[in-house]
């Protein structure tokens, strides 16, 4: 069995991975482009775990901003404030603590499917948002600061300094190569092939003897814990955390790139993210109104594309196949 | 805080649940006929108070901006419904979000370029201004009871039009059965064009009504669309009554939390709905 799909996206995992690893090199000490890459990397990271949840199990959610901002909040919130806390065993909290956050909110908005949870799951995001956003012990709408970075040391080994570009941007780099191979494996799994079950016909599915409430679940919590691990390192890139990150458009960008990438494809949200960025940055120096022109480009690839650039590729490759 | 400071937080909790019922009804007319979520509906809202606030200056009279506004705004639907909603009715849900998500964008932008992003607002018309006084020492602004009264002329005028009409009898078809209207040679393509043209007016025109006590901000829209999921989502996806009903319950307790428990004001209508969803996951009047 091969962890790849289809041709093209053994390709386009080869190429990205490839030139990704020597980007550095590239760009030799451009700081400000290392932090771009890295945050356009953990954007990806974000964007494959809807990617996996919308794509794979069919249920839509508008409020995964949520778990984004989350993730960087429970980090802020955790961490003391002048000290330096360890990376690893802090990562595991902010995931185990997500997880369970996220667990809480699956068994409300998992009772509902299709139309009512795409408004229950918004519905919910904005609550977090307003509580953050008035908050007075968590900053309101400026939000946390981090003032110290968490050190990183295994065993009194230091490899890897937070505050340094380049060795940040190969940590969001290593994260989203996993991000990729979990989801991968989680999808030829046996606990993957009931979730595409579920999605293509629930009932059959329950009448084969899966509980797919419990199996939706288990994909919210994960999809959700690793949207807040995004949010977490987007934390630790910037040095704060505010309520922006969970407001709804970042949940609608995200579908948004999700579906440009090709929904369900998890290598996809790799290229929907970058492509996005891209033309984000590009019509950003422009046009001060470039929302115009993002909102023009989301409705023609709605009523142009159907499976997305992934898709689109892949029809490309097996038309050259044909040939 | 006596009695009658009571009764002013009441009025204003009605006020409050007619209007957002006013954005509310157009939502769930729309998906209940046509099985259409319009993310692009708060959007409306606020090109509608943009629109009356631009002609207000334009005519100096808000009545003439008020008639003005609302035709635009039907112009609007039937563009949008002909060019755009049009391709989706064989597509899936997440389509709907994305094409609604970018007319979001795209009037927001329009939003920003034509009027920019300062507050604006205009005054409460002449004619409308001033209070009657309830009690001897409180006074209530006129223009809010014209609010409510608008939206419970509105309230009703589609309780006739949906149970007593031709019009509405194809849109109960319509949310029955769609198929079954289309063989008995209904003109469902017209009868859509002519649905989603009224949940757009409703949505603009909630927001030419507000245009004079709210002050014009930019995202005032998506604010508006959230408050109207939590009532869609409360009354029951589809159900105008549901909505009536959900929309009065939601003023009362937004009105209310802000006096009584600051704290979680903002929090308020939402944990009443993930309440509610827990007893009925279907909301209150799904039929």
């Amino acid at each position: 069995m091969s962890l790849f799909s289809n041709k093209s996206e053994k390709l386009f995992i080869y190429i990205f991975f490839g030139i990704s690893l020597f980007i550095p090199l590239f760009l030799d000490g451009n700081t400000f482009y290392i932090n771009k890459f890295a945050s356009i990397i953990i954007l990806a990271i974000f964007v494959m775990s809807l990617d996996y949840l919308v794509g794979r199990t069919g249920l839509i959610t508008l409020g995964h901003a949520m778990f984004y901002g989350l993730g960087g909040y429970v980090f802020a919130i955790l961490s003391p404030e002048y000290e330096a806390v360890n990376f690893w065993l802090y990562t595991l909290y902010v995931m185990m603590i997500s997880a369970f956050i996220a667990l809480i909110v699956g068994l409300i908005v998992l009772r509902t499917s299709g139309i009512y949870m795409i408004m229950i799951t918004l519905a919910l995001a904005q609550m977090t948002f307003y509580y953050f956003a008035d908050s007075v012990d968590y900053g309101g709408l400026d939000g946390l600061f981090i003032y110290v970075k968490p050190e990183t040391s295994i065993f009194g080994l230091n490899f890897l300094d937070l505050d340094n570009e380049t060795h940040f941007y190969y940590l969001c780099l290593l994260s989203l190569f996993n991000c990729f191979i979990f989801f991968k494996v989680i999808m030829n799994s046996s606990f993957g092939r009931v979730i595409d079950a579920l999605k293509e016909n629930p009932d059959r599915a329950t009448a084969l003897g899966y509980n797919i409430f419990h199996f939706r679940l288990i994909a919210y919590v994960l999809a959700s814990s690793l949207a807040s691990y995004a949010g977490y390192l987007f934390a630790l890139q910037y040095g704060f955390v505010n309520p922006t990150m969970m407001s709804w458009d970042v949940s609608a960008t995200a579908l948004v790139m999700a579906l440009l990438g090709g929904l369900g494809t998890i290598y996809g949200a790799i290229i929907g993210s970058f492509v996005y960025e891209g033309l984000h940055y590009t019509l950003e120096h422009l046009t001060e109104y470039w929302m115009f022109f993002m909102g023009t480009l989301i409705i023609a690839l709605v009523l142009a594309l159907k499976n997305g650039l992934a898709g689109f590729l892949n029809n490309l490759a097996r038309d050259k196949h044909d040939e | 805080m006596d009695s009658s400071f009571y009764l002013v937080q009441l009025l204003n909790a009605v006020q409050y649940g007619l209007l957002l019922f006013l954005i509310a009804s157009g939502l769930t007319l729309v998906f209940g006929v046509m099985g259409i979520l319009n993310l692009a509906h708060g959007s409306m809202y606020m090109i509608g108070a943009y629109l009356a606030y631009y002609f207000t200056f334009l005519t100096d009279s808000f009545f003439l901006a008020f008639l003005i506004s609302g035709s635009i705004a039907l112009l609007i639907g039937i563009l949008i419904e002909r060019f755009l909603i049009i391709h989706l009715y064989k597509r899936d849900h997440l389509d709907q979000v994305l094409l609604t998500v970018g007319l979001i964008f795209v009037f927001n932008s329009i939003q920003s370029f034509v009027w920019g992003n300062d507050p604006l607002g205009i005054e409460v018309p002449n004619l409308l201004s001033g209070s009657i006084k309830l009690t001897d020492i409180i006074e209530y602004p006129i223009y809010r009871l014209f609010i409510s009264g608008l939206c419970i002329i509105v309230a009703v005028s589609m309780y006739l039009i949906i149970n007593r009409t031709k019009l509405g009898m194809m849109i109960r078809a319509g949310e029955s059965d769609r198929n079954m209207v289309e063989n008995l040679g209904v003109d469902i393509s017209k009868l859509f064009t002519i649905v989603f043209a009224i949940g757009v007016f409703l949505a603009a025109l909630a927001g030419i009504v507000s245009a004079p006590i709210v002050s014009l901000v930019p995202g005032m829209g998506e604010h508006v669309l959230i408050s109207c999921f939590v009532v869609v989502v409360i009354g029951g996806l589809g159900s105008i009554k549901g909505a009536f009903i959900a929309a009065l319950i939601v003023g009362i307790v937004d009105t209310f939390a802000s006096v009584l428990l600051p704290e979680i004001s903002s929090m308020s209508i939402y944990l009443l709905m993930a309440l509610i969803l827990l007893v009925k996951p279907q909301g209150l009047f799904k039929n």
